[in-house]
C-alpha cells in the first residue's frame, strides 16, 4: 500500500463515530484558543490524519465594514490586493512557493469577513506556511499602478456573473431592504463604486490599516501538526505585527415600518423569481431567537414541507422554494426565496408563502416535523466534517461570529430545546407585515 | 484478518461473481462490477452508482433522453414510495441522491451516517431498480428540463453556454455533439414510454459498477451487489465513435445577445485518453498553460494578472467538470477528448484583442514548448496538488472507479509514480503531436455578433486600453504585437446566430 494511501485512509477516520451521540457535541474535536502579546487569536484543532493541515487567516472585515459612500466592494476588491506579496516575499515567489508546495488556496470574501486559506500537504511545510503568510499580513507591499491593474479584475468578476438573475435579484433585494446599514449593497458591491476602485489607492491604505491588523484576525489552524510547536511559529512571525484599535461604527438600520416592495425587469426570457425579506436578529446564542428561526425555516420551506411539495412537487407552480435566515453580526434578513415557472403565479405563490408565515403564527409546528428537523441538521454538519479542510472551512464561519468554535455547540446545544412554543413565538416576533421587503424578477425578450 | 482484509476479500468475492462471460454475438454478460473501499469504524458510507451510459446513447430525435430518465429516477418517486415520501424520509437522514450525466456516463451518488445505511438504502433500491414512472413526476421534471435550455442556459449563465456551444462545434453529426439536456424540440416530444423503453434498455446488470466506501456493515456489499445482479443481463455495447473532425482554420461560432461582457471558449478534438502514454505527458503542458483557477496558470497570469482584463483564462486537456473545491470531479469518462481554452467574460470592447492573445499564446506553446524552469515547476506542482484530490469518501472511490474505467491500477498512485519520470522533452513532444494553433473552433457570446465579424475577417487592429496610465513598457510593447497578430479569418469560416436559437433543434443553429 502506498504511503498517499495510508494517509488517505486515516484522514477518513478524523470523524469519530460517537459525533452523534445524543450527549456528545456536535463539533467533537478538541481545540485550543491562545492568544497572543499583539491581540492575534489562534484556534488550533489538532488531528489524527497525517499530511493534510488547513491554515486559514479571518479577518473580521467584509462589506458591512463599507460604511463610507462609494466604497462598497472594497473589502473584496482589497482581498484580491493581498495576494501582491511584499518586497521580500514578491508576488511571484509568493505564487511560486505556493504552486511547488501544490496547495489548495485561495481567499473569499463575504458581509461580515474575509477569509484566506491554504491547505497542504506535509507537516514539514508548516513553518514556511507560517512564515510567508505572516509576511503579506504584515509587509504587504503594492503601489497605485499595481491596483490600478488590479482594478479591472473586479469589474471582470462583476461581468463573470452578470448574466445571472438571482444576482440582480439579490442585489435588488438588499438595496431595497436596508436603508442606512452597509448591508444594503452586497460583498461585489455596485457597478459604480467598482468602476472607481482605480482610483482609491489611499483609501485602500486606510481599509489595511483599519482593519488588516491583529486584533482584528484570527488563525485557524486544523489537521496534523503540534500545538505548541504553532504556537512557537506564530509568536515568531507574527509577533511584530502592529494592533490598530480601531473600532467600527455600523450605521444603525431605522426601525421598518412600512413594506416595501421593487421588481426588475430581467431584459431577456428568464423563469420569474421572488424574494421576500424580513428583518431578522443578529447571531447570538444568547436567547433561543436564532435557533428558533433556523429550525423554522426548515420546517416551513425545506424539500420536506408541506408548502414546497405543494408548490414545487404537486402544483407545481414553482422549481424551487427554501428560506435562509443567515448569520450575520447585525441584525439582517430572513429571505425567503422562490423561482416560478410562470410569471402569471407570483401572486399566487406570495399568498401561499404569506398564508403558511399566518399558519405558523397560530398552529404549533409537528413534534415528529420538529425532530427530523433537528436530525437532519446534525447529519448535514456530521457530513462536512470529513475532510480537514472542511472541519475548517465550515468554522470559519463561525469564529468569524463569536471568535469561538465553542459556539457552534452552543447553536446545537439550543436547536436541541426549542419547542413548538418557541417556533410559534419567533414566527410572530419576525414576520411582521411592515418589516417585509418583496422583490420580483421577470424576463422579456423571446 | 484485518476488517481491511476482510472487505478485500469480499470484494475479490463480489468481482469473481460479477466477471463477465464475453462471447460474439449475443454475449453473455455478468455484472456488476463492484470497487470497494472499507473503511473500518468509518461513521459515513458513500454510495456512487456508475451507469456506463449517457447522452452520447440517447437516439436521433430523442436527445435529452437519458438525462431526464435517470433524473426521474433520481428525483422522482419509486414503485412504493412517492417522491414527497422519499423526500420526507430523506430528511431527517440529510440525504439525498445526487446525480450527473455525462456523455457515456452517468453516476448516482450519495453519502449517509452509517446509522442511515439501511434505511437510505432501501429506498435507493427502490428508486433505481422499482422506479414508479409517475406521469407528475415525468411532467415535472421535463418542464424543468425544457425551462433549463430555453430559457436558463441561453440566458443566465453565459460561461456554461459558451462551452456548451463549443461542444456542439466540436462533435457536430457525431453522439457526443448533444447537450445531455437535449433540445427544446426533442425534449418536448418525449413521453414516458421512451423513458420506460430507456430505461428497460440500458438498466442491464453489465452496465453498472458500484462503487461503496467507507464504514459499511457486514453483509451489506453482498446485499447491494445481489440486488443489481438481479437486473436482466446484458450491456450496452460501448459505443463506436466516429472520428472527430478537426476545425479548419479558425472557425467562428458567434451567439448573439444584449450583454455587457464577452464569454469565450475554444477548442478542438485531440486523440488521446488518461489510458494514453502521452496522457501525463501532455497533463503537465496543460496545467502549465492553464491550470483550472490557479495563478500556475499561464493564461492566468497574461490575462489577467498583467493586463487584468477578466477573472480567469484556463486550458483543458480532457473535459474537466469542476468538483469538490476546485478539483476534478469523478466519472466523466469518454473515448474520446477535447483540448479547451476558456477565457472568462471579459469587457465588449476587448474580445477581439483576447482572442488574438489567447491564439498567439497557443502559438508559442506549440512553437517554443514549456520552458525549463515551467517544466519543473509544474510537474513538482502536480506531484503535491493531485495528494489533495480524493479527500472524501466519495472523492476516493470516484477515483478508483475512473482508474479501473481506464485501465488503471491507480491514476493517483501513477502519477506519483510516472511524473517524475516524465522529461521536458516528453511533454514537448506531446504537445507538438496534439496540440495546435491554427486550426481552433471558437464560441463566442457577444453583443454586436457582425462588428466582431467583420473585425476578425479583416484582421482589423484591435488595441486596448488601460485604468492603470503607468503599464509596464513590455507589456504596452507586446500589446502592439498582440494588437495586429494576424489571425487569418476566412469569411465562410465566422457564423452568427441569435442565442435564442440555440438548443432549439439539434446541433448548431443555421445563421
Amino acid at each position: 500500500m502506498t504511503k498517499f494511501l495510508c494517509a488517505a485512509i486515516a484522514l477518513s477516520l478524523i470523524l469519530p463515530a460517537a459525533a452523534l451521540a445524543a450527549e456528545s457535541k456536535i463539533f467533537p474535536f478538541d481545540y485550543r484558543i491562545e492568544e497572543i502579546d499583539n491581540g492575534l487569536k489562534v484556534v488550533s484543532i489538532p488531528l489524527d490524519n497525517p499530511h493534510i493541515i488547513a491554515f486559514y487567516t479571518i479577518v473580521r472585515a467584509g462589506s458591512r465594514n463599507e460604511v463610507e459612500p462609494g466604497k462598497s466592494g472594497f473589502a473584496h476588491f482589497f482581498e484580491h490586493m493581498m495576494f501582491k506579496g511584499t518586497k521580500d516575499v514578491p508576488k511571484e515567489a509568493y505564487d511560486e512557493f505556493l504552486t511547488r508546495l501544490g496547495a489548495g488556496t485561495n481567499g473569499y470574501t463575504t458581509d461580515d469577513y474575509t477569509c484566506y486559506f491554504v491547505v497542504f500537504a506535509g507537516r514539514e511545510n508548516l513553518e514556511e506556511v507560517v512564515r510567508i503568510e505572516a509576511d503579506r499580513f504584515l509587509n504587504l507591499y503594492y503601489d497605485e499602478e499595481m491596483l490600478k491593474t488590479e482594478a479591472p479584475v473586479i469589474e471582470g468578476e462583476y461581468y463573470a456573473s452578470a448574466s445571472n438573475p438571482d444576482r440582480r435579484l439579490f442585489e435588488l433585494l438588499r438595496d431595497t431592504a436596508f436603508e442606512k446599514h452597509s448591508y444594503k449593497h452586497t460583498t461585489l458591491g455596485y457597478l459604480r463604486d467598482i468602476l472607481d476602485m482605480p482610483n482609491q489607492y489611499e483609501y485602500s491604505r486606510l481599509f489595511k490599516q483599519r482593519f488588516y491588523a491583529p486584533d482584528n484576525t484570527i488563525l485557524l489552524v486544523a489537521g496534523d501538526f503540534d500545538h505548541a510547536r504553532l504556537m512557537a511559529l506564530v509568536r515568531e512571525h507574527y509577533g511584530a505585527w502592529e494592533p490598530s484599535g480601531y473600532s467600527l461604527q455600523t450605521p444603525v438600520e431605522p426601525p421598518q415600518t412600512k413594506a416595501k416592495r421593487a421588481h426588475y425587469p430581467w431584459p431577456s426570457k428568464t423563469l420569474p423569481r421572488m424574494a421576500m425579506a424580513y428583518r431578522g436578529p443578529a447571531y447570538t446564542t444568547e436567547s433561543i431567537d436564532k435557533a428558533a428561526l433556523d429550525l423554522l425555516a426548515e420546517i416551513a420551506f425545506s424539500s420536506s414541507s408541506p408548502l414546497y411539495q405543494r408548490l414545487v412537487i404537486e402544483e407545481q407552480k414553482c422549481v424551487s422554494l427554501g428560506a435562509s435566515f443567515a448569520d450575520r453580526r447585525d441584525p439582517y434578513l430572513l429571505v425567503l426565496s422562490s423561482v416560478l415557472r410562470n410569471d402569471e403565479d407570483l401572486p399566487y405563490v406570495e399568498k401561499a408563502i404569506l398564508d403558511e408565515l399566518e399558519r405558523i403564527k397560530t398552529e404549533p409546528v409537528d413534534e415528529k416535523k420538529l425532530a427530523d428537523v433537528k436530525s437532519n441538521l446534525k447529519y448535514s454538519f456530521a457530513r462536512v466534517l470529513g475532510t480537514t479542510d472542511g472541519i475548517a472551512g465550515s468554522l470559519a464561519h463561525s469564529i468569524n461570529l463569536a471568535a469561538d468554535p465553542g459556539t457552534v455547540n452552543a447553536l446545537y446545544g439550543l436547536y436541541e430545546k426549542v419547542t413548538p412554543a418557541d417556533i410559534q413565538e419567533a414566527a410572530r416576533k419576525y414576520f411582521v407585515p411592515a418589516a417585509s421587503t418583496t422583490v420580483t424578477l421577470t424576463g422579456g425578450g423571446q | 484478518m484485518t476488517t481491511l482484509m476482510r472487505y478485500a476479500g469480499v470484494g475479490i468475492v463480489c468481482l469473481g461473481l460479477a466477471m463477465f462471460v464475453t462471447g460474439c454475438g449475443g454475449k453473455k454478460t455478468g455484472g456488476p462490477v463492484v470497487e470497494l473501499l472499507p473503511i473500518e469504524g468509518n461513521p459515513l458510507v458513500s454510495l456512487r452508482i456508475v451507469l456506463n451510459v449517457g447522452s452520447a446513447h440517447d437516439p436521433a430525435g430523442k436527445e435529452g433522453l437519458a438525462q431526464l430518465t435517470l433524473n426521474l429516477l433520481a428525483n422522482g418517486g419509486s414503485r412504493d414510495l412517492t417522491f414527497q415520501e422519499i423526500s420526507e424520509r430523506f430528511y431527517p437522514m440529510a440525504a439525498r441522491l445526487g446525480l450527473r450525466v455525462d456523455k457515456e456516463m452517468s453516476a448516482f451518488s450519495g453519502t449517509v451516517h452509517v446509522d442511515n445505511l439501511e434505511a437510505y438504502y432501501a429506498i435507493l433500491r427502490g428508486m433505481l431498480l422499482e422506479p414508479g414512472f409517475r406521469e407528475e413526476d415525468f411532467t415535472r421534471i421535463k418542464t424543468n428540463q425544457v425551462n433549463f435550455l430555453e430559457r436558463t442556459l441561453v440566458n443566465n449563465m453565459d460561461e456554461q453556454f459558451g462551452k456548451e456551444i463549443l461542444n456542439l462545434m466540436l462533435y457536430e453529426d457525431h453522439p457526443y455533439g448533444r447537450n445531455e439536456a437535449g433540445t427544446v424540440e426533442s425534449v418536448s416530444n418525449l413521453t414516458l414510454d421512451d423513458v420506460r423503453s430507456f430505461y428497460k434498455e440500458h438498466f442491464l446488470r453489465g452496465n453498472f459498477t458500484i462503487g461503496l466506501a467507507g464504514g459499511y456493515p457486514d453483509g451489506f456489499v453482498e446485499k447491494v451487489t445481489a440486488d443489481f445482479a438481479a437486473l436482466p443481463e446484458g450491456r450496452t455495447p460501448q459505443l463506436v465513435l466516429p472520428e472527430t473532425r478537426m476545425p479548419s482554420g479558425l472557425e467562428f461560432m458567434i451567439a448573439e445577445k444584449q450583454t455587457p461582457a464577452t464569454a469565450i471558449s475554444m477548442g478542438f478534438p485531440v486523440k488521446l485518453t488518461r489510458a494514453d502514454k502521452d496522457f501525463f505527458a501532455l497533463w503537465i503542458a496543460g496545467a502549465h498553460f492553464g491550470e483550472h483557477r490557479q495563478s500556475l496558470s499561464l493564461l492566468f497570469q497574461k490575462i489577467r494578472e498583467e493586463r487584468g482584463q477578466n477573472y480567469g483564462n484556463y486550458a483543458y486537456i480532457e473535459h474537466f467538470i469542476q468538483g469538490r473545491d476546485k478539483f476534478p470531479a469523478t466519472n466523466y469518462a469518454r473515448q474520446q477528448q477535447y483540448f479547451s481554452i476558456w477565457i472568462r467574460p471579459l469587457a465588449n470592447s476587448n474580445r477581439h484583442f483576447v482572442v488574438r492573445q489567447a491564439l498567439r499564446e497557443l502559438r508559442k506553446l506549440v512553437e517554443e514548448g514549456i520552458p525549463e524552469e515551467r517544466f519543473e515547476l509544474t510537474r513538482t506542482y502536480l506531484l503535491n496538488y493531485t495528494r489533495l484530490y480524493a479527500q472524501t469518501l466519495d472523492e476516493r472511490i470516484g477515483w478508483q472507479i475512473d482508474s479501473r474505467h481506464y485501465g488503471t491500477r491507480d491514476f493517483l498512485d501513477d502519477v506519483q509514480k510516472r511524473l517524475p519520470r516524465i522529461s521536458r522533452e516528453d511533454v514537448n513532444r506531446a504537445i507538438r503531436k496534439h496540440l495546435n494553433f491554427d486550426n481552433v473552433m471558437i464560441a463566442v457570446i457577444t453583443e454586436d455578433a457582425e462588428s466582431l465579424r467583420d473585425a476578425l475577417i479583416a484582421d482589423t487592429p484591435s488595441p486596448i486600453s488601460y485604468a492603470n496610465p503607468n503599464m509596464p513598457a513590455e507589456i504596452l510593447q507586446e500589446d502592439l504585437v498582440i494588437q495586429s497578430y494576424a489571425l487569418g479569418v476566412r469569411p465562410e469560416t465566422v457564423r452568427i446566430a441569435p442565442a435564442t436559437a440555440f438548443f432549439r433543434k439539434a446541433g448548431l443553429p443555421m445563421e
